[in-house]
């Protein structure tokens, strides 16, 4: 694909819009959260009623 | 024979009404007549079947049983490693995927006595979820002709439904087990991420894989995680956790357990007759004294965009020489879909990870507090016609792939237990599917609820 492809373009579209979703919600994460802590969530005592 | 569940099958060989040899004979016998069409197995082990069954029938002779599963009939996704058959991940190459070791999954079921039939067939590299394949043929719906039989895992399903084969394994990146189960009614487990091992079977995205059991009843599906989970030290992600008597959670009443119906995302566009059969469902439940009620969830729009910079990033990583070297050898789409990877930057994959995180705590601490199980639908409209979904701009054909996993999907990144099962049809028959989304580890309680709710309707019994 070149740059001008309109292939190319849709990918690059669709991978920005991914891209500035993820920073949005990323924003106000704290500095002490890490991918590994998704295995801590689910191994961690979920609420019961 | 071909009717029987897997776990009626297995006792009927225990108490030697029925030998292996049978079973598996009139399995050949159906996937002779009815594979033509479906298109449902890429390989077929026919003598090796047949060889392994006359070894564990002469073994029972003199008594000793190998396990559970003792002479049943099943058959695996070809992306699993088993033995030496081919795996060729729905590709164009025959052994595109090898490992040093063998499909743990499958390799525990072989112990507990089961029989394998062969290698199914799949969407190309477990990405799409429509089940075609330009290599191997597209898999066709068993109960309507044309239609989407599911994907990724379509041979699964389509096997299991038509009779095929009395179980099968299947593998779910963004809804790959749940959604052809729900295409071809049958039931499909996605167990939490971690409860059950991926080593011996191809990775599409290291951190939303998941390998499951698809079969036709959910004592079925318990009766093989429960063979097949639990950790395993050839891959680092599965979990130490203890997995617990699944069957005999069977039977607990589900008296008392808190059902949410999703208020937001999961009924958004869905078509009608879906959202009656879910809310139906919701009213089973209430009627066995579960206590339904709405519930707001987290917003899985997120969840579904994270799902998709992890799977996109993961696979690009995985599939670069096919698709750098033989792009030629892929579908448009699924090249497209890989192509993808190569653009999301590492800040944004990174990103992603740590989200994931914090939304999964968030959404357990949350959503669990008010709430024992979701309830949801697992497909937005009965199976479309193949045509409808697979012609057409490859823009256009991604866009719908996403529309159509949009509401499995966000279980992946969340890496929540979910069993997917039928819960109704539409005028003509198709199938319609529901899912039950658990606590983390708590595969007990949504076998136990998806048990009450089959038992109580008749759609498990239905054949195509």
């Amino acid at each position: 694909m070149s740059e001008s492809d309109p292939g190319r373009r849709q990918v690059q579209g669709d991978v920005a819009a991914l891209a500035g979703t993820i920073e949005r919600a990323a924003g106000d994460l704290a500095l002490a959260e890490e991918p590994s802590n998704f295995a801590r969530a689910l191994e961690a005592p979920a609420p019961r009623d | 024979m071909t009717d029987l569940t897997l776990t009626a099958l297995a006792a009927a060989i225990a108490e030697r009404k029925i030998s292996s040899i049978e079973a598996v004979r009139a399995c050949l016998d159906r996937i002779d007549r009815l594979d033509g069409r479906l298109r449902a197995f890429i390989t077929l082990d026919a003598e090796g079947a047949l060889a392994r069954a006359r070894t564990l029938d002469a073994d029972l002779a003199v008594g000793r049983r190998w396990g559970p599963l003792h002479g049943v009939p099943l058959a695996y996704k070809d992306l699993c490693r088993v033995g030496a058959l081919p795996t060729s991940c729905g590709t164009k190459t025959a052994e595109y995927f090898t490992s040093e070791i063998e499909c743990t999954a499958v390799a525990r079921l072989t112990a507990a006595g089961a029989v394998t039939l062969g290698k199914l067939n799949m969407t190309e590299l477990a990405l799409g979820p429509f089940g075609d394949n330009p290599h191997h043929g597209n898999v066709d719906n068993p109960w309507k002709a044309g239609h989407v039989a599911g994907g990724s895992s379509s041979g699964s399903a389509a096997a299991v439904a038509a009779g095929l084969t009395h179980g099968a394994l299947g593998s779910d990146t963004g809804g790959s087990i749940r959604l052809p189960a729900a295409c071809c009614g049958i039931v499909g487990v996605k167990p939490t991420y971690g409860r059950v091992s991926r080593a011996g079977a191809m990775a599409l995205s290291w951190s939303l894989d998941h390998l499951g059991p698809m079969t036709r009843t959910v004592r079925d599906a318990a009766l093989m995680l429960e063979i097949v989970a639990g950790h395993d030290r050839h891959d680092a992600t599965s979990s130490l956790r203890p997995v617990g008597a699944l069957v005999a959670a069977l039977d607990r009443s589900p008296a008392g357990l808190r059902v949410a119906l999703p208020e937001n995302y999961y009924f958004d566009g869905v078509a009608p007759e879906v959202r009656a059969a879910v809310e139906q469902a919701a009213g089973v439940l209430a009627a066995l004294g579960a206590r339904v009620q709405t519930l707001r969830l987290p917003d899985p729009a997120i969840l579904n965009d994270v799902a998709n910079v992890l799977a996109r990033s993961e696979s690009a990583a995985i599939h670069a020489r096919i698709v750098r070297d033989r792009p030629h050898e892929l579908g448009a789409a699924v090249r497209s879909r890989l192509e993808v990877g190569f653009h999301i930057s590492a800040h944004d994959y990174l990103q992603a990870g740590r989200l994931r995180a914090r939304l999964t705590r968030e959404f357990v601490a949350e959503v669990f507090a008010e709430t024992d199980v979701v309830l949801a639908p697992a497909i937005p409209e009965p199976p479309p016609a193949l045509d409808d979904v697979t012609t057409g701009p490859v823009d256009e054909i991604v866009r719908r792939m996403g529309r159509f996993s949009r509401l499995t999907r966000p279980f992946n990144a969340l890496g929540l237990p979910v069993v997917a099962l039928p819960c109704g049809a539409a005028a003509d028959g198709r199938p319609l599917g529901l899912q039950i989304v658990g606590r983390p580890f708590d595969e007990a309680t949504v076998l136990c609820l998806a048990h009450a709710y089959e038992q109580a309707t008749d759609w498990h019994r239905r054949r195509p």
